[in-house]
């Protein structure tokens, strides 16, 4: 998996994702959740130290102990390493300060070398460092900083026969101290044979079944036996028209792995879905069941299927139905596709966090390029002008002409997050850097920003205008919006919500990543459809449809990231076209806009501007502007029906 | 009808004739309509902001549905509009004056726009006239 990948799901994660860890987003996670990516220079923020889980489960016991082979200093290179044997423990003291301890051990190749730190386990205040080097004692193999707890380990198959290294050093490599002890023990990896598995199950001939309804559980352990790595096969019985959930424990048994899972079609070769992650690291996916039979799953080990070994719980659920079920697949194998825009002529814009792009996805489904090279894309929306406006992570907001070129807007924000643009054509933004909602004219001039502290969570989150034109935004777990300069609550839930769309009604389409599915509120906040829709994994963000001529129709689209996918729900669910987007409605009556040209006043400086952008962009209001909104609004004799606006072209 | 009554309804109308016809100047008016007409070089012409000033205006109209006028009073002998949609040369805009045989009225462009909202860069060639 890619760096950014990773680092997006780890994001997910920080703002609420790994529900079996926490349901609900920590204090302030979308904010946390963006510093630390933009912070991390390309170090994942998991491997921070603090948090880390100190459950050891019993059934990682994979040696037993030969020997106890006391370190004798100086040991710090490889000339200079201690001897260890297959099974033999060493022991040692990270001391003085820098100090580094290097053992090293004769293999056979194919070997399976495992080498499991205790420190924490005995009581020892070191955050052990394991490196794995190869005969040439310099070439590293393999190292790992935290596995159960702060306590490391390696599992690693030898390529070729020689002898090996391992140095142990404090996290950091500056600690030292008579009291960071540690015993090392050096053996081949044995797998414990625990849980309802019943290996060899490595194909689907051998799978062991699982019911519908019910949990199997099992260790993924590469040995000298499946050197390739270990991959575990489940069969169940699926039924047509079900929704299918898969949904692997395992990080959040207490380890720092990363599992993989797939769906395999009843031929046991079609891999029909295949997720990395869903819960954090812990994969989970949703398939619609086409036709009732035998379905295959595996589990296997994420990005190093020679990895250590680890215990997993696989759930394979049915789930009830929603009214937007069953979902269709518009857009597959995506980058990361996270912000949603819909187009005036009905294709859609998507975000690819993990491209740096933004691609347009046409009625036939067909995937373009429309904006390359914004990094890391968040929020989308297509301004007055028929421009798209893209946050991007490095803090700017661009805007793409409907050629695809792409500048720079808004560039005085702190970390803007989110984007929407009001019926008026004044654009709002989410600014996590100080949790406040910033509002620009529709030409980018900055006007005011609105404190959002006290809605407390993690909000302001992903922001929608509303009926009335009014801002709404997630701070988490609530929905809040701000009418007249005050901050109202709407409605709360106890899933975390992510980038909402209104209907024409008023009602709330909200996807809950960490719930994986989308939940329909009316507009006083009662949940009316619950779930709404769960054919999809991960929802991040949807979106109404639009129809050729822009207007908004009665269907619902969404992002799903962890499955790379752009999802359509069942149209026949979705009761009330979207609201109307994009400024549809004309901002201002032709009256005063004409009275504005002929020097009564009556519109700010900032109306001006938009008036001016919409029309000739001199810089100044004038009467090519005035013709380009009655053009606009459809006020020229004659051009009733032709509201589009100048721009709008795409 | 009685009689009386017959003569009433003609002595009635016989002072509202009398009314109506009535000159409040006393110099011989008469109400009418005049006419401002464009002279433009270009043929795309797509919105004219005029000024009309001089003797009173009662109203303006456009000459024809092709195009749209919106006007505001800035004084009372002194009219902004602008007219928009095929502006061509010839009549554009109807005003109905209490006097159509007033001398005076002036009429200038003030800023033109072609049919792509474009704000013509020069005035030359354009000139507005007031004519019956």
């Amino acid at each position: 998996m890619r760096t950014k990948s990773m680092v997006l799901v780890l994001l997910l994660a920080l703002v609420g994702a790994a529900p079996v860890v926490a349901q609900r987003p920590a204090t302030g996670s979308w904010r946390e959740a963006v510093r630390q990516i933009r912070d991390a220079g390309g170090v994942l923020p998991g491997h921070a130290k603090t948090g880390a889980r100190s459950i050891r489960p019993a059934i990682l016991t994979a040696t037993v102990t030969q020997a106890i082979v006391t370190e004798t200093e100086p040991n710090n290179t490889a000339p200079t390493a201690d001897s260890v044997a297959l099974g033999d423990q060493a022991t040692g003291v990270v001391d003085p300060a820098a100090d580094a301890d290097t053992w090293f051990v004769d293999l056979i190749a194919g070997q399976y070398l495992s080498v499991d730190v205790d420190a924490e386990a005995i009581g020892s205040p070191l955050d052990a460092v394991l490196v794995l080097f190869a005969p040439d004692g310099s070439t590293v193999l393999a190292s790992n900083d935290d596995f159960d707890g702060p306590d490391s380990r390696i599992s690693y198959r030898v390529p070729t026969s020689g002898r090996y290294y391992v140095t142990i050093v404090a996290f950091g490599g500056m600690a030292g101290g008579p009291e960071l002890q540690y015993a090392i023990n050096f053996g081949t990896v044995v797998c414990a044979g625990a849980g309802t598995e019943q290996e060899p199950n490595d194909a689907p001939g051998t799978a062991s079944r699982v019911a519908v309804g019910g949990s199997g559980t099992g260790e993924i352990c590469a040995t000298d036996a499946n050197p390739a790595g270990d991959v575990d096969y489940w069969a169940f019985t699926a039924e047509a028209g079900t929704t299918l959930e898969l949904d692997v424990d395992a990080v959040s048994l207490g380890l720092l792995v990363d599992p993989a899972l797939a769906l395999y079609a009843s031929d046991g070769v079609t891999r029909l879905a295949f997720r990395d992650d869903g819960n954090g690291a812990d994969p989970r996916l949703r398939y619609p069941i086409p036709t009732t039979g035998t379905y295959y799953a595996t589990v296997a080990a994420g990005p190093d299927p020679g990895g250590n070994p680890f215990p997993y719980t696989l759930h394979v659920r049915a789930l009830p139905p929603g009214p937007g079920d069953p979902t269709t697949v518009r857009a597959a194998d995506l980058a990361f596709p996270l912000g949603l825009a819909v187009g005036s002529t009905g294709d859609l814009f998507v975000g690819e966090a993990a491209g740096n792009r933004v691609v347009r996805i046409s009625g036939q489904g067909a995937v373009t390029t429309f904006a390359a090279g914004i990094e890391l894309p968040l929020g989308l929306a297509f301004d007055a002008f028929g421009d798209l406006l893209v946050v991007s992570i490095d803090g700017t907001v661009y805007r793409v002409t409907p050629q695809g070129q792409v500048t720079p807007f808004i560039t005085d924000a702190g970390f803007p997050f989110w984007i929407a643009v009001a019926p008026d054509g004044r654009i709002w933004l989410s600014d996590v850097s100080d949790r406040s909602l910033r509002r620009y004219s529709p030409t980018g001039q900055f006007e005011t920003r609105f404190d959002a502290i006290a809605v407390g969570g993690s909000g302001p989150g992903p922001l929608a205008i509303g009926p009335g034109g009014v801002p709404y935004f997630s701070q988490g777990t609530e929905i809040w919006r701000l009418v007249d300069g005050r901050l109202e609550r709407v409605f709360a839930d106890g899933a975390l919500i992510w980038a909402f769309a209104f209907d024409v009604a008023g009602n709330v389409y909200a996807p809950m990543p960490t719930a994986g599915r989308i939940k329909l509120f009316d507009a006083t906040g009662t949940a009316v459809a619950d779930p709404f829709a769960v054919g999809v994994d991960g929802p991040q963000a949807v979106a109404f449809g639009r129809d050729v001529t822009g207007v908004t129709v009665a269907r619902l689209f969404a992002t799903d990231p962890i499955a790379r996918r752009v999802i359509e729900v069942n149209p026949a669910g979705v009761a009330h076209p979207g609201l109307p987007v994009d400024g549809g409605a004309a901002p201002f009556p032709v009256e005063a806009v004409a009275a504005a040209l002929l020097g009564a006043g009556g519109l700010s400086a900032a109306d001006l501007q938009y008036l001016d952008a919409l029309g000739n962009r001199n810089g100044r209001y004038d009467v090519g502007d005035f013709e380009a909104y009655l053009n606009s609004v459809g006020g020229l004799p004659g051009a009733a029906a032709s509201a589009r606006r100048p721009g709008s072209e795409r | 009808m009685s009689r009386s009554r017959w003569i009433f309804v003609m002595v009635a109308a016989l002072v509202v004739g009398a009314a109506c016809s009535d000159d409040p100047t006393g110099g011989g008016t008469q109400a009418g309509t005049v006419t401002l007409r464009l002279t433009t070089p270009h043929a795309d012409d797509g919105a004219v902001l005029f000024e009309v000033s001089g003797p009173p205006i009662d109203t303006a109209i456009a000459v024809n549905a092709s195009l749209r006028l919106f006007t505001r009073r800035t004084s009372g002998s002194t009219i902004v509009g602008v007219v928009v949609g095929v502006v061509a040369n010839g009549a554009v805009v109807t005003l109905q004056v209490p006097d159509a045989g007033a001398p005076g009225y002036t009429a200038r462009v003030l800023e033109v726009a072609d049919r792509q909202n474009a704000l013509r860069s020069s005035l030359t060639g354009y000139a507005l006239t007031v004519g019956p």
